[in-house]
């Protein structure tokens, strides 16, 4: 029996859409304590004291940081509750 | 359960209960403006001024109750649960950043990073002296309550 040879498949000419990466972000503020702050992302992030801790100092150190990336739904509860915590989270994507 | 000993005149604690009652609005404004918010979808935009307002301005609603229905000399708050306490440092948090936003806004920033309850005394008005007073009374609450939370922390 011939052996068919299978039909080349077109390459798409448009590579699939990369998901943006959102991030987010909270910066330093004069007002709320170290320890204050390092409860909240304890109890936001759900990340343990020390990882908390680290967080909190990289964004004293350099006046904010990146807490959390990931998907932009996850992203707006996280920034919305950090929020509602009153410290400065804002979103941001590479998209 | 947490547990917060205040050393306050049932006068004082009235007094503060007051201003907080009419700082509430204050902070719930105060939320709103400081938040970046999302600027593609304005459905949403609402939903989310009205979360950080109703909640700022539930916050203080709570400590005001809680200050006033303080019982005893000194005057203790008890606080049902842990979810009462995390509510209260919310509370203590939109206080404190309404005001510094408002009364103390012309007072420097290092003026007010001391955690220790040590205020400076000179160059301030009556009523910036008054504020930094609460502001550095409602930090210290702040750090007694999450000490009393998480001890290890």
């Amino acid at each position: 029996m011939p052996k068919t040879k299978a039909k080349p498949q077109p390459e798409s000419a448009v590579a699939p859409a990369r998901e943006p990466v959102w991030r987010v972000v909270v910066a330093n503020d004069p007002v709320n304590t170290m320890p204050y702050v390092v409860a909240c992302f304890v109890r936001v992030l759900q990340v343990d004291t020390a990882e908390a801790r680290r967080l909190m100092l990289d964004i004293h150190r350099n006046g904010k940081g990146v807490v959390w990336s990931g998907a932009r739904e996850r992203a707006e509860v996280l920034v919305l509750q950090l929020q509602q915590w009153h410290l400065r989270a804002t979103l941001e994507s590479d998209g | 359960m947490a547990e917060i000993r205040l050393s306050m005149t049932p006068e004082a604690r009235t007094v503060l209960g007051d201003l907080l009652r009419l700082a509430a609005p204050a902070a719930a404004r105060g939320a709103v403006n400081r938040a970046r918010l999302p600027e593609d979808d304005p459905e949403m935009r609402a939903a989310w001024k009205a979360s950080l307002a109703d909640s700022a301005a539930g916050e203080c609603a709570f400590l005001a109750g809680a200050l006033s229905g303080a019982k005893g000399n000194p005057a203790v708050v008890v606080l049902p649960d842990d979810e009462a306490a995390w509510t209260m440092l919310r509370a203590l948090s939109a206080v404190r950043l309404t005001l510094r936003e408002t009364v103390l806004a012309g007072v420097p920033d290092e003026a007010l990073e001391s955690e220790d309850g040590a205020t400076p005394a000179s160059g301030l008005t009556a009523e910036e002296g008054h504020a930094l007073a609460c502001y550095d009374c409602f930090g210290l609450l702040q750090l007694a309550l999450l000490r009393q939370l998480d001890p290890a922390a």
